[in-house]
């Protein structure tokens, strides 16, 4: 322990930077040995998932403050991509995902030119108009297989194919990919581009007079997170082996996205992790306590959160938790 | 013949797209805030008009004002307890409270309603009527027509009335008009309760002449977000003429294109819209 | 002459918050700008900022026209401002606040935390490096917003009402920071409502009114000026003067 500043102008003590990061890597890479069986698996697997694309999403929404809440526009493309070229010219999925990053990248400029130079609101709209948009055409649309959708290959033609029967190597390849992302956002965190788009953020007008190139940074930003979730698309439907309009683009991708981001903590490097903690199992015991109509509460109980974190905490949960902390260690203290 | 079919059948559609719209366009323009769950209002509309008529066997003027004062108070509830708070927040906290708000609707509506479609069962307004070779169903021409009449209505009240005129300067400039003894946020109250209102109304004249299930206040939604970009920031007379116009594409798209490009087309419009003229008709962006 | 405004107009709809106003300000000058509020001052800092673009009339700067250039190339190319209200980045430290500022010339990280840690013991900052913006009172925001514009190396500071609402103590405080700011080479240009501020610090003032300037020279003539003192008074004034007398 060192005792520091915190920044409230309170005395804090801090734990030397590198030990959450330690223990949480190994937590993660221990977890499958640990909790051994499909169940646990499973759970393990989605978790990382949604933290991958809660991550992603967190560049645009939560660092920079421009709150998409149709990111599954990325995410379906990038899901759609390794299918596609599996079911049109018979690669392995896994050649595709380039592709789904490329189309997201350039939708994410399409999306971004026009909106960034308007008020936040209109970035917001857009997003959702154009996720469902593409969700409501690629149900029409039969080269991509309509309603129906895309599947992958059945049986492995070779390893490239990543059809594993067991989810233990999909973990890994998952944690391997959460690590490069949390690496690099990181890096982004200490250097120049994370610092403007905080200032973004916090104040586009100030920023401007600073020499920030608002715009450009905005749309910079938008292509990384774009580019991610798209990966994060590509892993689920690799390991799926299935994609259709509703589980590439549906509004519950998008939703889960940011309410996991949020609720964590969005704009903090860990904020979609702790969200994705909590929110994930939390799921996955609401589907087993109702049932089949599991995602009709899901859906009310979503909308809740979002709303009360809305309200009274938008910072999340590691807001509150630095808001509430100093307070009991003062008054574990005073007694 | 067939056409000019399309083409009523649209601008009448458009005509009720108009009035939820000008509710969604005034809270803009006065608040700098988007709802996110404006087409949840007008879905909640459509069911309280279903409630009423199934159980309470309630006519035309009953459902209306029942839906009118069900979602008003909603609208003021809303904004008292929520709305209030998150607009001297960060933006994330803006958007994130109408949309959650919007799935815990939609979804809450799923639950109680199931997603089956309904429609209201027949009542005295059936039938069509032949005007000049062309044939329009009866509910669809009352229920444009009192929409058009009800957003004009809106728009008078706010540029004629003294109510209309406060609401109008809370908009223009808060701290002016709190020096002139209005208080901006009994305003905006009533602002959020007129806006819901509004889409409540246009809630049950939908629901008199349209099919619908808790999947259509996302889709309303959207086409309000649509028609207040071309219409214009603010403007509730833009909103009117873009709500028929954007009527109109739908329903021409739908015509020729098949009726799963009718959302598809306003969406892209939309996208359009941004690029090319985000002030829309009439109003600055 | 490093920044000449030339009969810049801003109108809003048919209301016009600047007419014709001219301004030529040399290098290593503090010029300040007085007058009434609503006379249009912070509309043509505005314009001189790139925050709000002329309807009419030229603004160069260091012999390139900058009339319709955006903010961030106004930054880029040396001018900084404050703003009236201080719009600092509130969630975060003072350090960060002004980092922002000092990567515009410094692009990498432990550069610009450098050039940052200087201004803010320069600005008197010292003690509250890890304090976030929002915890700091608002003398401490707008010395917080000078020494983020600082970081920017600018060769012009249009300081907006940087020194109002502080004690006398904070006041003299400030005055010797700006002087000293002024004394590395900025050139200033300074919006104030405080008379002590302007005659001290400005050599040469211009008064605004309904958007003109109605006069311009050194401070003590300007504050005597007719048209100045009919511009904050009003008319009526002779009369009384003349009765007083």
């Amino acid at each position: 322990m060192v005792a520091a500043t915190g920044p409230h102008g309170q005395s804090v003590k801090k734990i030397p930077a590198l030990t959450p990061t330690v223990l949480l890597a190994a937590g993660l890479l221990l977890y499958p040995l640990v909790f051994s069986g499909p169940f646990y698996l499973d759970i393990g697997v989605t978790f990382l998932l949604a933290a991958i694309s809660a991550s992603a999403w967190n560049i645009v929404g939560g660092y920079a403050g421009q709150v998409s809440v149709g990111h599954a526009m990325f995410f379906g493309l990038g899901a759609y991509s390794p299918l596609l070229c599996y079911t049109l010219f018979g690669w392995a999925p896994i050649a595709g995902i380039p592709f789904g990053i490329a189309f997201s990248i350039a939708l994410a400029v399409l999306i971004g030119i026009p909106t960034f130079r308007l008020t936040g609101h209109y970035f917001s709209m857009a997003t959702i108009a154009v996720a469902e948009l593409i969700r409501i055409y690629f149900g029409t649309w039969d080269l991509v297989g309509a309603a129906i959708g895309l599947q992958g290959p059945a049986t492995a033609r070779g390893w490239w194919d990543l059809t594993f029967r067991s989810e233990l190597p999909y973990y890994y390849i998952f944690l391997a990919v959460l690590a490069i992302l949390l690496c690099l956002t990181s890096m982004i965190e200490r250097r120049r581009f994370g610092y403007y788009l905080r200032a973004i953020k916090a104040g586009e007008r100030a920023a401007r007079s600073l020499g920030v190139s608002v715009q450009q940074t905005k749309i910079r930003a938008l292509a990384l997170s774009a580019a991610f979730t798209s990966v994060a698309g590509s892993l689920y439907s690799v390991k799926t082996g299935f994609v259709d309009p509703e589980s590439g683009f549906g509004i519950l991708v998008s939703v889960q996205m940011v309410i996991i981001a949020a609720l964590g903590g969005a704009g903090r490097l860990y904020g979609p992790l702790l969200g994705a903690l909590i929110l994930i199992p939390l799921q996955s015991a609401t589907n087993t306590w109702f049932g089949g109509g599991g995602s009709g509460l899901t859906f009310i109980l979503y909308g809740g959160i979002i709303v009360l974190i809305a309200r009274y905490e938008p910072g999340g949960v590691f807001e509150l938790w630095e808001n509430v902390a100093p307070r009991i260690w003062r008054r574990k203290h005073a007694a | 013949m067939l056409l000019v079919q399309v083409i009523v059948g649209g601008l009448l559609l458009g005509a009720i797209y108009a009035l939820f719209s000008s509710g969604l366009t005034l809270i803009w323009g006065m608040m700098n805030f988007i709802n996110f769950a404006h087409g949840e209002f007008v879905m909640l509309g459509m069911y309280v008009t279903l409630l009423v008529v199934v159980w309470l066997g309630g006519g035309p003027a009953t459902f209306g004002f029942a839906a009118a004062f069900t979602l008003f108070v909603l609208g003021v509830v809303v904004y008292l307890s929520l709305i209030r708070y998150v607009l001297r927040g960060p933006m994330l906290a803006q958007i994130l409270s109408t949309f959650g708000l919007a799935l815990l609707l939609r979804y809450t509506a799923f639950w109680v309603f199931s997603a089956n479609f309904v429609s209201l069962p027949q009542t005295s307004l059936s039938g069509t009527i032949n005007i000049g070779g062309v044939l329009m169903p009866v509910p669809q021409l009352v229920a444009g027509l009192i929409a058009i009449v009800l957003t004009v209505s809106l728009h008078l009240m706010l540029t004629r009335t003294a109510v209309g005129s406060q609401l109008l300067a809370v908009a223009e400039d808060r701290s002016a008009a709190m020096l002139m003894g209005i208080r901006p946020d009994r305003m905006q109250a009533l602002a959020w309760g007129l806006s819901a209102g509004a889409a409540g109304i246009a809630g049950a004249l939908m629901a008199i002449a349209y099919p619908w299930s808790p999947s259509v206040g996302e889709t309303f939604g959207l086409t309000a977000f649509v028609v207040v970009a071309l219409g214009g920031f603010g403007s509730v007379p833009g909103a009117l003429f873009a709500g028929l116009i954007i009527g109109l594409i739908q329903a021409l798209s739908a015509f020729w294109f098949g009726p799963i490009y009718k959302d598809i087309v306003v969406y892209a419009l939309f996208v359009a819209l941004l690029w090319l003229r985000p002030q829309g008709l009439m109003g600055k962006a | 002459m490093l920044l000449e405004a030339d009969a810049v107009s801003k109108a809003f709809g048919s209301f016009f918050a600047v007419r014709e106003a001219n301004l030529s300000v040399d290098e290593g000058e503090i010029v300040g700008l007085i007058g009434p509020n609503g006379a249009g001052k912070s509309t043509f800092f505005n314009c001189l900022a790139g925050d709000a673009v002329p309807t009419s009339g030229r603004i160069i700067f260091a012999s390139q026209d900058m009339t319709y250039a955006p903010p961030e190339a106004h930054a880029r190319l040396g001018i900084g401002r404050t703003f009236q209200v201080p719009a600092t980045f509130e969630g975060m430290t003072v350090l960060d606040n002004v980092m922002v500022g000092a990567y515009l010339r410094h692009p990498h990280h432990n550069d610009a935390r450098e050039c940052a840690r200087q201004i803010i013991e320069l600005t008197g900052l010292k003690a509250q490096t890890d304090i976030a913006a929002h915890s700091l009172g608002t003398p401490g925001r707008k010395r917080l917003e000078i020494a983020r514009v600082l970081a920017t190396t600018p060769r012009l500071m249009l300081l907006d009402e940087s020194l109002a609402g502080l004690t006398p103590t904070e006041l003299q405080e400030a005055i010797g920071l700006v002087r000293k700011i002024h004394e590395t080479g900025v050139t200033i240009v300074i919006v104030e409502h405080i008379m002590e501020v302007i005659m001290t610090l400005a050599r040469r003032v211009l008064a605004f009114n309904q958007g003109h300037v109605i006069a311009s020279g050194k401070p003590e003539d300007v504050v005597k000026d007719e048209a100045v003192i009919e511009a904050y008074l009003g008319r009526g004034r002779h009369s009384y003067r003349s009765r007083s007398a």
